[in-house]
C-alpha cells in the first residue's frame, strides 16, 4: 500500500518537531528514515500509525486520508524500539493478539501463529514466556505480532537499537528478508547509516523536523544537497574551491580544468566540495599521482580498521587549502584531510606520521548551496561580537558547522581572519570573502553598502539588535525573477532553523481578478520549484492588502518572524525599497531580522540540475 | 545448601538472618506464642465453648466479611482513583492526592466519630438516606463505610507506583494492533496491574479485619447484629476474662493467617502468569 505524507508538522511548545514533511511511499517499497536522535523521525512514524496527532497536514494510505482515522483501524504493523510484548502472554498469544481482538477462531489464529513464529525462525518457542527469550528473539516475536493481521504497511521505530552488533546483523538480515518475502511497504527508522544503506531501497534524511533529503543509498552519499546529509552519511572532507576562468582551484592548485566545470552555474566563485575519504588518492610526489594533484602536506596520523586504512594528512600551510568547516576556539582550523586506503594500497605505500605525501582528486562533488560560510561585516570589533552573539547566527552556524569569518562593513575579508598569510606567496583568497551569508546590524546604511559591495549577487541578513530565534519565515519575492536565487538562499537557511517556512504574496484588494489568478498560481509555482529543486516544501499564503501593511503587521506580531526577501533590484532600486515599504524594519526597537536574497541577473539557462555539479574525471 | 555457597552469594547473610529472626520473635511472635499460652489456661471444652458462642460466631462472620466486602468497594474504586491520579493531570491533582493519605494520618476514633456524625439518622448524609429506607450508621453497612475509609490509601499507594511505570508503549501496541480501549484495558493493562491491586486489597483486609477505633462507634454494637470481633476481645477484657479474650483473639489470628497465606498463594501464581524471571 501506498503512504503519502503532505505537509506534515507536528509541533510541541518548543517549535515543530515534524516540520512540513512531503514524501511519498510507493507500494512494496522499503523506506528508511535516517536521521539524529530528536530529529523527529519518530514523531513521523507514530504521526502514520496513529498513535500521535499531527497539527497540520495530510498523511494518506493507499489514496485514503487517515489523518483522522484511530490507530486501530489504520491496519499498520508497528514494531517498537524496547518490543512492547505483552509479558503476561505466551509467544503465541502475544502474536495471536491482534487476530484475538478481530474475532478470529482459536484454530484459525494457532495456524498463523505457528507459520509467523516460522518466518522468523522462532519454532517451537510459542509456549515461552516474552521474559524467557533474549533480546533478540523478543523483537522478533514482535515483528511477527505485527504481521499477524497481515498488515499493508510495516513500520518499525529502532527496532535493533536495544540489540548486541552481531544480533542486530542478523536481524536485519531476517527483516529484509520478511520484507522481500511478503512485499509489504515498510518504513524503518534508524540513526545507524550503515542499516540504513544495508536495507533500504529509498533513505530519507531528517534533520530538526524537517526531510532534508530523499533518494537511493547510492544518490545520498555520492551526491548529497546539503552539507548535513554530506556530512551525516559517511565520512567527508568538505573544502572550499574556488572558481576561476581556468577552472575550479583548491588553494593555490587548480585541481579541476575548466571543462569539468561547464555545467556550474555561473553566479558563484566559492563552493563547497565534497571529498569523501576514499576518492583521495596519496603518492609521495605528484608525479606518481594517476590524478591531478589538489594539495600536500604530510601525514598526521594513521589508524588501522581492519580491511582500511584511516590516514589523517595535514595540509601544508602554503597550499592554501581552506576548509568549509568551522571550528572552535582562536585562529585557523588546523586543515586535515582524511584519507582512506585499501590494505592492498598502504602495503605497497606504507606511510608512517610525518611522511611527507601529495593528495590526488579521483572524484568530488559539489554541494548546490549558495551559501559557504557565515561572513560577520561591521565596521568594529564589538559591533561584529554582537553579531557572533545573536541566536540567529549561533543556530545557524552550530547546526551548518560553518566558518565564520571576520570583515569589515564592506564585506572584505580581514587578514587575520583569512587563509594564513604565507610569506613571498599572495594569500589564494581574493579580497570578498567568498560567497558566505553575510550578516550585518540592522541598519539600513549597512545593508545598502554591502548590497552594493556584493554587485554580482548574495545573500545579507540584518540583524537588529535583540532579536530572538524566530519560529517561522516568511518568504516574499518582488519578481518572479528573483524566485530561484531566493528559493536556493531560503532553503539553505531553513534546512538550519527549526522555522515553519511560509511562502506569501502580496494582493491588493483592489486587484483585478487575472491578477490574482495569477498570485495563486505563483504560489503553485514556488512550492512546486522549492521542491523539485530542493525536496523541501513551504506553506503558501496570499496577504490581501499592501506590502507596507503587511510589514507594520509582522512588527506587531509577538513572535517575530524571520523575512526572506528576494529581490532582482538594482542598488539603487534596493535604495528605494529600503527607503520605502522596509523602512519599518530598521526604526528603533524593530526586532525583525531581515534576511536579502540579491538574485543577479543572468541568462535563464545557466540553472543546472544539482547532478551535474559532480565531476567524475581522470 | 552448604554454608559456603551461601557465604559466597550473600554476604553477611548469618547475621542478617540472625537479626531477622531476633526481630521477629521479640515483636511478633514472642507476643502471639503469649497470646496462645495464654489462651491455653482455659482447657479445650471452655475453649470451644468460648469461640462458638452465637455472639461471638456472629462477630466473627461481620468482622471478616465486612472487611471482604470493603476490600472489594475498594478494589474498584480504589482503582479509579489511582488511574485518575497517574493518568490525568488537572488542577487540585496534588490536594487530592496528598487527601488519599487522610485516613492514614487520622486517629480512628475521630474518623469513627466524624462518620457516625454523618450518617446518623440526623447527621448530614443520614437525613437524605433514612427516607429512601436505607440506614447506615449502627448497621453492618456502616461498619462497611468505616472500612472502606480506613482501606482506601492501601489500595490507592499500591497501585500508584505500578501504574506510573505502566508502559504506555503497551497500550499504544495494543492500539496499533487493533484493540478497542476495553480490549485494551481487559487484556494489556488489567492483567499486568492485578497482582498489585491483589496486593493493595490483602493489605486493606488485613487492616480492615483489626479496625477498632473508627468502627466502635458507627457499628452501635448491637448484639448479633452489628458487633464486631475487637469489640468481643475488649468486653471480654473490661471484665477482666483475659483467658477468655485471647480465646478469641487465637481464632482470629488463625484465620487471618490463613487468609493472608491463600492471598499469597494467589500472588505467587499471578506473578509466575506475568512471566517474571
Amino acid at each position: 500500500m501506498s503512504i503519502k505524507f503532505e505537509q506534515v508538522t507536528k509541533r510541541y511548545q518548543a517549535g515543530p518537531v515534524v516540520n512540513d514533511v512531503t514524501l511519498d511511499i510507493a507500494t512494496g517499497e522499503f523506506f528508511v528514515l535516517l536521521g539524529p536522535s530528536g530529529s523527529g523521525k519518530s514523531t513521523l512514524l507514530r504521526a502514520l500509525a496513529g498513535l500521535t496527532d499531527i497539527q497540520h497536514g495530510r498523511i494518506l494510505l493507499g489514496g485514503r486520508d487517515v489523518t483522522h482515522v484511530p490507530a486501530r483501524e489504520r491496519g499498520v504493523g508497528f514494531v517498537f524500539q524496547h518490543y512492547a510484548l505483552f509479558r503476561h502472554m505466551t509467544v503465541a498469544e502475544n502474536i495471536e493478539f491482534a487476530l484475538r481482538v478481530r474475532g478470529v477462531r482459536a484454530a484459525a489464529r494457532r495456524k498463523r501463529s505457528t507459520e509467523l513464529l516460522k518466518l522468523v525462525a522462532l519454532e517451537g518457542f510459542g509456549q515461552r514466556k516474552p521474559a524467557q527469550l533474549s533480546g533478540g528473539q523478543q523483537q522478533r516475536v514482535a515483528v511477527a505480532r505485527a504481521l499477524a493481521h497481515e498488515p499493508a504497511v510495516l513500520v518499525l521505530d529502532e527496532p535493533f537499537g536495544a540489540l548486541d552488533a552481531k544480533i542486530r546483523v542478523e536481524l536485519r538480515d531476517t527483516v529484509r528478508e520478511v520484507q522481500r518475502r511478503l512485499g509489504t511497504t515498510t518504513i524503518l527508522v534508524t540513526h545507524d547509516q550503515e542499516e540504513a544503506f544495508t536495507l533500504a531501497d529509498r533513505i530519507g534524511v531528517m534533520h530538526m523536523g524537517r526531510l532534508l533529503e530523499t533518494g537511493t543509498p547510492q544518490r545520498l552519499y555520492r551526491q548529497p544537497t546539503t552539507r548535513f546529509v554530506a556530512t551525516f552519511l559517511g565520512a567527508a572532507n568538505l573544502l572550499l574551491a574556488q572558481r576561476t576562468a581556468e577552472g575550479l582551484r583548491f588553494g593555490h592548485e587548480l585541481a579541476v580544468p575548466f571543462e569539468y566545470l561547464a555545467a556550474l552555474p555561473g553566479h558563484r566563485d566559492e563552493v563547497v566540495a565534497v571529498v569523501r575519504p576514499e576518492d583521495v588518492e596519496v603518492a609521495e610526489s605528484a608525479e606518481r599521482l594517476a590524478h591531478r594533484a589538489f594539495t600536500h602536506g604530510h601525514v598526521h596520523s594513521s589508524g588501522f580498521a581492519g580491511s582500511f586504512e584511516r590516514l589523517v594528512v595535514q595540509a601544508a600551510p602554503d597550499s592554501g587549502l581552506r576548509t568549509a568547516i568551522g571550528h572552535e576556539g582562536p585562529g585557523e582550523a588546523p586543515l586535515r584531510v582524511e584519507v582512506l586506503r585499501t590494505a592492498a594500497e598502504s602495503a605497497t605505500l606504507p606511510l608512517a606520521p610525518g611522511k611527507r605525501v601529495v593528495l590526488g582528486l579521483r572524484r568530488f562533488h559539489v554541494l548546490p548551496t549558495p551559501i559557504s560560510g557565515v561572513v560577520l561585516c561591521a565596521s568594529d570589533a564589538a559591533r561584529r561580537e554582537a553579531l557572533r552573539g545573536d541566536a540567529l547566527v549561533q543556530q545557524l552556524v552550530g547546526s551548518m558547522k560553518a566558518r565564520v569569518i571576520d570583515a569589515d562593513d564592506d564585506g572584505v575579508a580581514l587578514a587575520s581572519a583569512g587563509t594564513l598569510a604565507v610569506a613571498g606567496r599572495e594569500p589564494p583568497a581574493p579580497a570578498s570573502a567568498g560567497s558566505g551569508l553575510r550578516v550585518v546590524p540592522g541598519d539600513a546604511d549597512a545593508v545598502l553598502r554591502l548590497a552594493r559591495a556584493l554587485g554580482h549577487g548574495g545573500a545579507v541578513l540584518a540583524l537588529p539588535p535583540g532579536t530572538q530565534l524566530p519560529s517561522r519565515a516568511l518568504l516574499l519575492c518582488t519578481s518572479d525573477g528573483a524566485r530561484p536565487a531566493t528559493l536556493g538562499v531560503l532553503a539553505s537557511v531553513m534546512r538550519h532553523l527549526p522555522v515553519e517556512a511560509t511562502y506569501v504574496t502580496v494582493q491588493l484588494p483592489t486587484a483585478p481578478r487575472a491578477e490574482v489568478t495569477a498570485s495563486f498560481r505563483r504560489l503553485l509555482d514556488a512550492r512546486a520549484e522549492l521542491q523539485a529543486a530542493h525536496g523541501l516544501d513551504v506553506r503558501t499564503e496570499v496577504h490581501i492588502g499592501d506590502v507596507d501593511g503587511w510589514i507594520v503587521g509582522l512588527l506587531a506580531a509577538e513572535d517575530a518572524p524571520l523575512l526572506v526577501l528576494g529581490t532582482e533590484a538594482t542598488a539603487a532600486e534596493l535604495a528605494g525599497l529600503l527607503a520605502g515599504p522596509l523602512r519599518p524594519l530598521f526604526q528603533a526597537g524593530a526586532r525583525l531580522p531581515l534576511l536579502l536574497a540579491l538574485a543577479a541577473a543572468r541568462p535563464a539557462a545557466s540553472a543546472a540540475p544539482a547532478s551535474a555539479l559532480a565531476g567524475d574525471y581522470g | 545448601m552448604s554454608r559456603a555457597a551461601a557465604r559466597r552469594v550473600l554476604p553477611g547473610f548469618g547475621l542478617t538472618l540472625g537479626y531477622t529472626v531476633l526481630y521477629l520473635s521479640l515483636v511478633v511472635l514472642i507476643p502471639l506464642s503469649a497470646t496462645f499460652l495464654r489462651s491455653t489456661e482455659l482447657g479445650l471444652l471452655r475453649f470451644w465453648e468460648v469461640v462458638t458462642a452465637p455472639r461471638v460466631l456472629a462477630s466473627l462472620q461481620l468482622s471478616f466479611g465486612a472487611s471482604l466486602v470493603a476490600a472489594l468497594v475498594n478494589a474498584v474504586f480504589g482503582f479509579i482513583v489511582a488511574w485518575v491520579l497517574v493518568r490525568h493531570e488537572f488542577p487540585g491533582r496534588k490536594l487530592v492526592d496528598a487527601l488519599v493519605d487522610l485516613p492514614f494520618a487520622l486517629p480512628t476514633a475521630v474518623a469513627g466519630i466524624a462518620l457516625t456524625a454523618l450518617y446518623a439518622p440526623t447527621g448530614w448524609l443520614g437525613t437524605w438516606l433514612e427516607p429512601l429506607g436505607i440506614k447506615v450508621a449502627f448497621t453492618p453497612l456502616g461498619i462497611v463505610v468505616a472500612l472502606a475509609f480506613i482501606g482506601l490509601p492501601f489500595v490507592v499507594r499500591t497501585l500508584q507506583p505500578v501504574l506510573a511505570e505502566l508502559d504506555r508503549e503497551l497500550e499504544h501496541a495494543a492500539h496499533g494492533l487493533g484493540a478497542t480501549g476495553w480490549d485494551s484495558f481487559r487484556l494489556v493493562v488489567f492483567p499486568t496491574l492485578w497482582p498489585a491491586l491483589l496486593t493493595g486489597c490483602a493489605l486493606a483486609f488485613s487492616r480492615s479485619v483489626g479496625e477498632y477505633g473508627s468502627v466502635i462507634f458507627i457499628a452501635g454494637n448491637i448484639p448479633m447484629v452489628s458487633e464486631i470481633a475487637p469489640l468481643m476481645i475488649m468486653t471480654r477484657l473490661e471484665q477482666y476474662e483475659y483467658a477468655e479474650a485471647t480465646a478469641i483473639a487465637v481464632v482470629m489470628l488463625l484465620l487471618s493467617f490463613g487468609m493472608m497465606l491463600g492471598i499469597n498463594a494467589l500472588q505467587l501464581w499471578a506473578q509466575r502468569r506475568q512471566g517474571a524471571r
